[in-house]
């Protein structure tokens, strides 16, 4: 072979090499897999500068982090805050008649339609919560329930855009995106950003988890979670023809002439980062395969969960969290099963259903293994719903005058652990729940809140991108330090 | 960078709390003195202060806009004299006296322009700027006696700043003439080649300036194969290797060179990599639920580019086509129409035009000329002299422009029974869309005369609205709609009170139900007993006679009747006679007519349809688009733009607003380069292609060289490749950069086969990837190019690879719609021709960094993450490939295993396998589990060199 001479002294002549990588010795079984970790390890740095984006290390944060890992539970479709955590009692008095505080949302509406469900206060902090969440309400003294949020427009596709994105119109990177590219990830065998949706993908599909301009390994790693194998749930996590014996002897080979070959180019830095690349892909095929498989977890637990879809979900959200996963994104399902435009007392028991018990096991789980201080969670869609039901029209799905439409003048959403302050309700909407009125929150806020938790500034995460330095909350957005425990 | 896109800005939530002042601020009191403070008067106190407070203040607060970088308003907030002098409208305090000083109107929002314009400054900061002045401006430290040194301030003035930039930056003057450096003195036979030709003698003189030395020439097998990858991205065959290897001569280089110069592949190589420069994609990305995202013909411009270069067609050309295929004179063939596809295959933001605009001001500008004018949308950019005026007069360009509804046909498509049944099907398709929106008209019309009483009284008394300001819903659950109700107002509610036939009404319209019978009496007598026809039509007097309405409401019913009598017989109503009296034909040219109020013309007709008729016409649309994306035997089609009918300037968008129009901008080319005016004749695409590729305007040739040479080198001279703006960094070559670009105009014609040919037959391109240890210590980054990058294969390079490994790349069909990029059956093709779904990029292309197709794309960025990795493992493309390479193994190689693994080796690295690795890899075979059938040793074997480091990287 004529390989390139290497010209500085230190050369490794070639039947060093040979020694070294035990090619010609009796390799089988030789190669070392930790060798190369410390490597991998030691090439963390900050992505920006960076020509070749080691990009998942881990990266201290701007200042200390009060969570270290986020679960985004996403309601998609839009639920009616005035059926869940936002009760109003003027709609009662107001039912079944046209009210002035009418806003202009997506459709027509009529007349206030009071809710068809009843709420209770739970823990010591008596927060109000409707028969639709039993199970979270058991947590509620670990709850920040922010009542007064607001969107820009009554749309899914650019609310969930705001939402995910940042930005309702322009193709910037997803809030997980922005994470991992700003501290990494924890397990390296795993994915940093993480979007688990069952049965396909909601609205704006892929948009919601894109990586945008920043590098491609920052971008959602999607899971189809209505699928129960795991090789179906990972892509490419296993050889379709080979036991785990026989892919080693095979493996073995590869990175047996990855070295040599390294070893005949002087060890070039971007030649190593991708034998540790090959390791990590290794250890991941385990890895992955462990994490995303909830029949490791005692028949108990799957119980508590629910042995279902959703119940799976949070259950997988818990061991991707529990291995160090920095973003994961838990959605309701495909499309925009929230969007109770009819019937919001028969749709949003049976949403409620699906998944509360879930969600309240999960909280649960996390409080019992200690990761809830370190795991901020948050709940909630992409706006809420009118205090006023929603008028038929041609052409729409509704079948009975029993819904509610769009609302992103005013909603709620939900957060636990991660430093937030637990049994608060913050802000409030109006009489009738329409607008956010006390202590308004905006979309940026919330992401602004949530980097600073996170130990990011979000003023400071930043990528250059056609000539600018672009950030998630574009000029907007302050963290809310009421929010903070 | 504190970026101000001044988006809508949203009332911000005003901080409650108001911290008690510091202790310091009360220390400060106490030493109060009047007038202004000289550096070395302050007291400890007041430094402590300064620093502390005011300072920090001054930088988080107001730097950003009116400090080095920027100064806004002509006013810097970063030294003391600045601050003392004030901005463009003088000064901004007093020392010594608060009350005095417009900065603390202007921060506590009681003057405009409210500082700082986000959100208003917490009180406690207030209190410390009043503190501040009332102390006599006090300053300490830097910016004492002026700004620091370097840190001159742009001008904000878009005039000055254009003649101030062009003085400055590299980028915006004219090339010039750089001698080559000399070669030392006595240098040996050897060390001279590395001064061999004008590229090297620029490149080397930086090294050797350095005290390093150049890395050798590489090795020739290395050599072949990284020429192959990166002229043609695709290996080369074995004996090619071989045989440049056994004749390294710098003929037998050229003869290389000039071969994959002209090579098909070459051309399908370098348009992948066009094609992320034009953002293209296959779909429009997001889209309605009953529309078809697919761009049937977007292939028909992937299918220029690939043409436009084979052919060697000067850049200046390309660019020109690409802008205005439609507008060149002489008319260009009708084949490079499909060159505007580079302004039409972008996203279509749900159809939003000011996005699809920007989205084109972009890739114009970025793209060809690596400058930043997308800013322009909301505000002045911040630094670069670029104004919202610019891109303006290039909204209006684009907005003079539109893709029309049919797409001219390009080619003929193979004749034959497949053709016909094409066209049958698709003039079935398309007939059916105006007939649905005939149907719609009808219907809407005949419902809209119906309620021809309520529309008349809903404009004279409007019922008050909800917050929602919708238009009220009838008892009957039909919608009063808004676009009807304004052409009634306009129409008949502002129609003289003289005119004979909706004069009555509009005389009585306002009048409440009290006196409406007495003002229908005085009418009637008014006009007598035999009305006089110019004065009032017979059958409006006969409508208000019998019996003479009493309420507004039986007014409007009357006129409802007279509507009824005279529609549209399309829309219900009897037909026109050549014999109507002509009191009749009167009222039906008033009330009945095409463009009356209340008929719908055709090109109307949707916006007055509901949700599902909307559905309806997007779905049969979609038929349209499926049948030309699916169904063979249809003629290529260009996807063009041209101009307008109606050209229109546009107004600048204040703050990217739509509702908030401002100054008017004629259609213009940016200043920075020229600045020209549009014609007035046409929408002026073809002179911004002229203003771009005008020899003048020196950054179209830098940024193309630029980006050929980051494609050659892995990096750019100027990198990012993208940004030749003031903020990106300066070139590592300039002179160099200059040279290149100037010849590539005079020498070269923009020529891109001259550019490559310059590039790779250079001894910098050819060096060696082995670093040696002074490089690394001296230019770890290699931005001297002192040794070559090595690189890893891009995700097109790397698959065509496994194909072609696989024996089984078809390097014959060229071009046509594109193939699914997954698929089994598709997996010959090579990966230029697969679809790329914009709004579904499979994860597999993300991770190995495929560009973002929703934007100018110039070099891909480059990751190592572990799942790519994963995918050389297991992904079903690679073992498929691996069992494809087994089988060519055992087909080609005659004898035993020996020769089979050394076509293995030949086929997937073309080299044959040393000793080492022959024994390494019999060794393998031996142990390999035979589990399963279709995935045996061998099949194990190719497995492993694919998924080989050597297989993925060039040296």
């Amino acid at each position: 072979m004529n390989l390139p001479r290497p010209c500085h002294v230190a050369t490794v002549t070639r039947r060093d090499a040979l020694l070294r990588t035990g090619l010609g010795l009796g390799w089988l079984g030789a190669a070392s897999l930790l060798e190369t970790e410390a490597a991998a390890a030691n090439a963390a740095v900050a992505p920006a500068p960076e020509r070749i984006h080691r990009s998942l290390a881990p990266r201290p944060p701007h200042f200390p982090a009060r969570a270290r890992a986020v679960i985004h539970l996403f309601a998609n479709g839009g639920p009616s805050h005035l059926d869940t955590f936002d009760r109003k009692i003027a709609l009662e008095k107001y039912a079944g008649q046209e009210v002035p505080g009418t806003l202009p949302t997506e459709r027509r509406t009529g007349a206030a339609l009071p809710s068809p469900f009843a709420f209770r206060r739970y823990g010591e902090s008596g927060l109000e919560i409707s028969d639709l969440f039993p199970s979270v309400a058991r947590h509620a003294d670990r709850l920040l329930v922010v009542r007064s949020m607001h969107a820009d427009v009554p749309n899914h596709e650019p609310s969930l855009m705001l939402m995910n994105c940042g930005d309702s119109r322009l193709v910037r990177p997803a809030v997980g995106a922005w994470v991992t590219y700003g501290l990494g990830t924890e397990n390296q065998n795993l994915p940093g950003f993480v979007a688990m949706c069952p049965g396909g993908y909601p609205i704006k599909s892929t948009e919601n988890w894109r990586n945008a301009f920043l590098p491609g390994a920052y971008q959602g790693t999607y899971v189809d979670t209505a699928k129960r194998k795991v090789e179906d749930l990972v892509e490419n996590v296993r050889h379709p023809f080979l036991d785990r014996d026989a892919q080693r002897r095979q493996f073995d080979l590869t990175t047996a002439l990855d070295r040599r070959h390294l070893a005949a180019r002087d060890h070039d830095p971007q030649l190593e980062a991708r034998l540790a690349s090959m390791e990590l892909a290794w250890r991941m095929q385990a890895e992955a395969g462990e994490a995303f498989d909830v029949t490791r977890e005692p028949q108990h637990v799957r119980d508590r969960y629910g042995d279902d879809t959703q119940g799976r979900q949070m259950l997988i959200a818990r061991r991707l969290v529990e291995r160090g996963v920095r973003y994961v994104q838990v959605w309701h399902g495909e499309g925009q099963p929230w969007d109770s435009h009819d019937a919001i007392g028969r749709n949003h028991a049976r949403l409620a259903k699906e998944c509360d018990q879930a969600i309240g096991a999960l909280l649960d789980d996390l409080v019992a293994l200690g990761l809830l201080e370190s795991t901020l969670v948050l709940w909630g869609g992409e706006f809420g719903r009118t205090p006023t039901v929603e008028l038929p029209q041609p052409g729409t799905d509704i079948k009975e005058i029993s819904g509610r439409d769009h609302n992103h003048h005013g909603f709620s959403v939900w957060m636990a652990g991660g430093g937030v302050k637990g049994g608060t309700a913050y802000g409030a909407t109006d009489e009738l729940g329409f607008k956010a009125v006390d202590k308004p929150v905006h979309v940026h806020d919330l992401q602004a809140t949530l980097l600073h938790c996170l130990g990011l500034d979000h003023t400071r995460l930043t990528f250059r991108h056609s000539g600018r330095d672009f950030r998630l909350t574009d000029i907007h957005g302050r963290v809310i330090e009421d929010w903070l425990a | 960078m504190r970026h101000i896109s001044l988006t809508i800005r949203r009332a911000r939530h005003l901080r409650q709390a108001v911290f008690p002042l510091a202790g310091l601020l009360i220390a400060f009191s106490t030493t109060f003195v009047t007038g202004p403070q000289t550096a070395a008067a302050i007291s400890p106190e007041q430094e402590k202060l300064f620093e502390e407070k005011v300072r920090p203040l001054l930088v988080a607060r107001c730097q950003g806009c009116h400090g080095t970088q920027v100064a806004e308003g002509g006013l810097r907030l970063d030294n003391l004299p600045a601050v003392l002098k004030g901005g463009d409208s003088g000064a901004i305090l007093t020392p010594g006296d608060p009350t005095a000083s417009k900065v603390l109107k202007v921060v506590r929002r009681e003057l405009e322009p409210a500082m700082p314009p986000d959100e208003p400054l917490p009180a406690e900061e207030v209190a410390i700027l009043e503190a501040w002045i009332a102390a006599g401006v006090p300053w300490s430290g830097p910016g004492t006696e002026g700004p620091a040194a370097g840190q001159e301030a742009i001008p904000a003035d878009m005039e000055a700043r254009l003649v101030w930039a062009r003085q400055r930056h590299w980028a915006y003057q004219p090339f010039t003439r750089h001698p080559a450096p000399e070669p030392p003195a006595g240098l040996d036979p050897a060390g001279s080649r590395e001064w061999g030709g004008l590229l090297d003698r620029f490149m080397t003189a930086k090294i050797v300036a350095a005290g390093l030395e150049p890395s050798p020439q590489a090795d020739p097998r290395a050599l072949v194969r990284r020429l192959w990858f990166d002229l043609t991205g695709l290996p080369p065959p074995a004996d090619r290797v071989d045989a440049f290897a056994a004749n390294p001569s710098e003929e037998a280089w050229g003869a290389i060179v000039a071969e994959l110069l002209a090579a098909p592949e070459h051309a399908e190589h370098w348009a992948r990599h066009w094609l992320d420069l034009a953002r293209y994609a296959d779909t429009m990305g997001y889209a309605f639920g009953n529309q078809d995202p697919r761009y049937p013909f977007a292939w028909t411009y992937r299918d220029w580019v690939v043409g436009a270069l084979a052919s060697d067609m000067p850049y200046d050309r390309f660019v020109t086509l690409q802008l205005a295929a439609d507008l060149v004179e002489p008319s260009a063939e009708k084949a490079d129409l499909a060159a505007l596809g580079f302004l039409t295959v972008g996203r279509t933001f749900l159809g939003n035009p000011h996005d699809i605009i920007d989205d084109r001001i972009d890739l114009v500008t970025r793209g060809l000329l690596g400058l930043t004018v997308a800013c322009g949308r909301c505000h002045d950019h911040k630094y670069e002299p670029v104004s919202t005026a610019d891109y303006y007069g290039l909204y209006g360009i684009f907005a003079s422009s539109q893709i029309p509804a049919e797409l001219p046909i390009i080619g003929a498509a193979p004749p034959g029974p497949e053709a016909d049944a094409f066209n049958a099907k698709l003039a079935e398709l398309k007939a059916a869309v105006p007939a649905h929106e005939d149907a719609v008209r009808r219907r809407g019309t005949t419902a809209a005369i119906a309620h021809t009483a309520d529309y008349l009284l809903e404009t004279a008394r409007p019922t008050p609205r909800k917050a929602d300001n919708r238009p009220p819903r009838l008892a009957d659950a039909y919608d009063l709609l808004q676009g009807l109700l304004d052409r009634v107002s306009r129409g008949i509610g502002s129609a003289a009170p003289t005119d004979p036939i909706v004069g009555p009404w509009v005389q009585l319209k306002g009048k409440s139900d009290e006196e409406i019978g007495s003002a229908v009496a005085a009418l009637l007598a008014g006009w007598g007993d035999r009305p006089d026809a110019a004065i009032v039509n017979p059958l409006v007097v006969a409508e208000l006679r019998s019996p003479a309405p009493p309420t507004l409401r039986a007014v409007a019913e009357a006129y409802a009747r007279l509507f009824a009598r005279v529609a549209p017989d399309w829309a219900g109503g009897p037909a026109a006679q050549p014999d109507d009296p002509p009191e009749l034909a009167a009222l039906r040219a008033a009330l009945g007519a095409e463009g009356t109020a209340l008929v719908v013309q055709p090109g109307e007709a949707m916006q007055l349809a509901s949700i599902e008729e909307g559905n309806e016409h997007r779905r049969r649309k979609m038929e349209i688009t499926r049948h030309e994306a699916e169904s063979p035997g249809g003629p290529p089609q260009a996807m063009v733009m041209i101009d307008r009918e109606q050209l229109s300037d546009s107004h600048v968008l204040v703050r990217g607003n739509p509702g908030r129009p401002g100054e008017l901008v004629e259609r213009r080319l940016p200043k920075l380069i020229g600045g020209t005016p549009a014609s007035r004749t046409s929408s002026g695409r073809l002179d911004l292609a002229r203003g771009i590729v005008d020899p003048t305007n020196p950054l179209t040739a830098r940024m193309i060289v630029n980006w050929v040479w980051a494609h050659h080198f892995g990096r750019g001279i100027v990198d990012p490749v993208g940004d030749l703006g003031l903020r990106g960094e300066p070139p590592s070559h300039p002179e160099l950069l200059d040279d290149l670009a100037r010849r590539f105009v005079e020498e070269g014609k923009w020529s891109l086969r001259w550019l490559h040919r310059e590039i790779v037959t250079s001894r910098t391109w050819r060096r060696s990837a082995v670093a040696t240890a002074d490089q690394l210590a001296a230019d770890s980054d290699n931005r001297l190019l002192a040794r070559a990058n090595r690189r890893r294969l891009d995700w097109e390079a790397w698959r065509d690879g496994l194909m072609s490994a696989a024996g089984v790349l078809d390097t014959h069909t060229r071009g046509g719609r594109g193939v699914n990029p997954l698929a089994q059956d598709a997996m010959h093709r090579r990966t230029l021709y697969t679809r790329l779904d914009r709004q579904d990029v499979p994860g597999i292309l993300r991770i190995f960094d495929v560009a973002n197709p929703d934007a100018a794309t110039h070099e891909r960025s480059r990751t190592s993450v572990p799942q790519q990795s994963l995918a050389a493992l297991n992904a079903p493309l690679v073992i498929d490939a691996a069992r494809q390479v087994a089988a060519r193994s055992l087909r080609e190689a005659a004898g035993g295993d020996d020769a089979r693994i050394e076509r293995l080796w030949r086929a997937c690295l073309s080299r044959s396998p040393d000793a080492d690795e022959l024994a390494a890899a019999k060794g393998f075979l031996a142990i390999a589990g035979a589990t399963n059938p279709d995935f045996g040793p061998w099949e194990q074997l190719a497995q492993a060199i694919l998924a080989s480091a050597e297989f993925q990287f060039t040296d």
